[in-house]
């Protein structure tokens, strides 16, 4: 089955764990990614600046998208989720204004109809691919980890734009990660914010914020916190560091993404996954999953 | 219109402050309340569900109710200029919440715009991606980075495609919507 894929600015600049991860366990599960050409920022980052320009952004890469003739496209990004579900709810109930963007992107050829659905990552597994096929791609099940799994918010909420699961008592990440062997432990910091968009105007607000929710998973004795957003993953993991500093908490938790740890799961190189990008201790998880020996780690 | 909308609300200190020593500013409101469509601050009964969520409540005092409050009031200059606006860490859980379908964060992201239009002080990097934007479609050209072991590696080494950015069309259709939002 093919599928759109719209990767936003993150992952193909910086968060290339992700990228690398999500390319490597698609094709196992039967889905084929389609890439989108001429696409840009998907309006997130400027809708401080310029609602309706955050807007038209959204829309163009939608219209994009709609062009290949694909049915699906899979935005990996939370915060492309939450820009593209916003644009297909707002122009679901304003005629005027889809008439008004569709007149500017004519310049470039483009359309919105609104046709195309759109997934995260996390929903596509779970729903597309689905539990049965899931459990099939499992090589080297994932036994004895306590996982505590980090939705993000902008692919749980507001819920009247279509959210990937129940706003406020999410379940389909957790159901992923135990579908892998794994158990996801609940914890009460489960729906709290990583902080990053607060880190351009009030940083050490934002490092505290992801330093308190470190500490939590930490101290409920989690083996590890999975994300699926990379600006979660560029608080949890990249600032794990300055965050510890900021909260003066001693912090040492490895952070991975869902599919980093779906490809251990089947068996996938680390090195094909990203996971030598990660900032955090991921040796340490390897270990206990048994994929390293105690003795070969650095 | 006004004086009702002051009867109805349970004020906090702040507003009370604010409310002897201020004109709230009618102009400014409406062309507040024509930006964030159906979720309108007249509809809040002060429940302040928003606030006792709030991540941004626990770190930085920011108190949503108190925001929908003043701009419901008209006291938008005020709001602008006292830079709370830029404590949100848009969570969405003020929105998820409101049983009044209010949306405090879409006020927010309605003040912020409307501090860059009235040219108020705003964080700049905020400013700085809508010029990378401009420049080369994303806030970002791919960056060079480091494995745990400090080895450099970039798309190419970890055998990912090329990257591109968009054509020149896009740049010249951007800048139309960007003039076409001034006016």
């Amino acid at each position: 089955m093919k599928v759109a894929v719209y990767w936003g600015c993150l992952i193909p600049t910086v968060q290339y764990g992700y990228e690398m991860s999500v390319r490597a366990v698609m094709p196992q599960l039967g889905l084929e990614l389609v890439e989108l050409n001429n696409v840009s920022c998907c309006g997130t980052p400027i809708k401080s600046v310029n609602m309706f320009a955050a807007l038209y952004l959204a829309v163009r890469n939608l219209a994009i998208a709609e062009k290949t003739g694909l049915d699906d496209l899979l935005l990996p990004c939370n915060g492309c989720y939450l820009s593209l579900s916003e644009a297909k709810h707002l122009l679901s109930q304003d005629g005027k204004l889809k008439e008004r963007i569709n007149n500017i992107l004519k310049e470039e050829n483009l359309q919105y109809e609104g046709s195309i659905k759109i997934w995260h990552t996390i929903n596509l597994l779970h729903d597309l691919a689905g539990e049965e096929r899931m459990r099939e791609v499992v090589k080297h099940p994932l036994n004895g980890l306590k996982l505590a799994v980090h939705y993000g918010c902008h692919i749980l909420r507001p819920s009247t734009f279509q959210p990937i699961d129940d706003s406020e008592n999410p379940k389909k990440m957790d159901e992923l990660v135990e579908w892998l062997g794994a158990k996801s432990i609940p914890y009460p910091e489960k729906l709290d914010c990583c902080g990053y968009m607060l880190l351009l105007s009030h940083p050490d607000a934002a490092l505290t914020f992801t330093g308190l929710k470190l500490k939590a998973v930490q101290d409920w004795g989690a083996d590890a916190l999975v994300v699926s957003c990379p600006s979660c993953q560029m608080m949890f993991d990249m600032r794990q560091k300055s965050s510890g500093a900021t909260t003066g908490a001693k912090l040492n938790l490895p952070v991975l993404y869902y599919t980093q740890l779906l490809g251990l799961a089947m068996d996938i190189s680390t090195e094909r996954l990203g996971l030598n990008l990660n900032r955090s201790p991921i040796d340490e998880l390897l270990q206990k999953v048994g994929l390293i020996s105690t003795a070969t780690s650095p | 219109m006004l004086i009702k909308a002051r009867a109805a609300i349970p004020y906090s200190m702040s507003i009370i402050d604010l409310t002897t020593t201020k004109k709230p500013d009618l102009a400014l409101r409406l062309k507040l309340l024509a930006k964030i469509g159906e979720h309108k601050p007249y509809n809040c009964f002060q429940c302040i569900r928003c606030t006792s969520g709030c991540p941004s409540m626990k770190m930085l005092e920011l108190k949503p109710h108190e925001i929908v409050s003043l701009a419901s009031l008209g006291f938008i200059e005020e709001l602008i200029a006292s830079g709370t606006v830029w404590a949100c860490a848009t969570c969405l859980k003020c929105k998820e919440r409101c049983p009044q379908a209010v949306a405090p964060v879409d006020l927010i992201f309605a003040l912020r715009n409307l501090a860059v239009e009235k040219e108020a002080k705003v964080p700049e990097s905020f400013l700085r991606s809508l010029s990378a934007i401009l420049e080369t479609g994303f806030v970002q050209k791919p960056q060079d980075t480091v494995t745990r072991k400090m080895e450099k590696v970039n798309r190419e080494k970890l055998d990912l495609p090329k990257f591109h950015e968009p054509d020149e069309k896009f740049k010249a259709a951007f800048f139309k919507v960007l003039e076409l939002f001034q006016e």
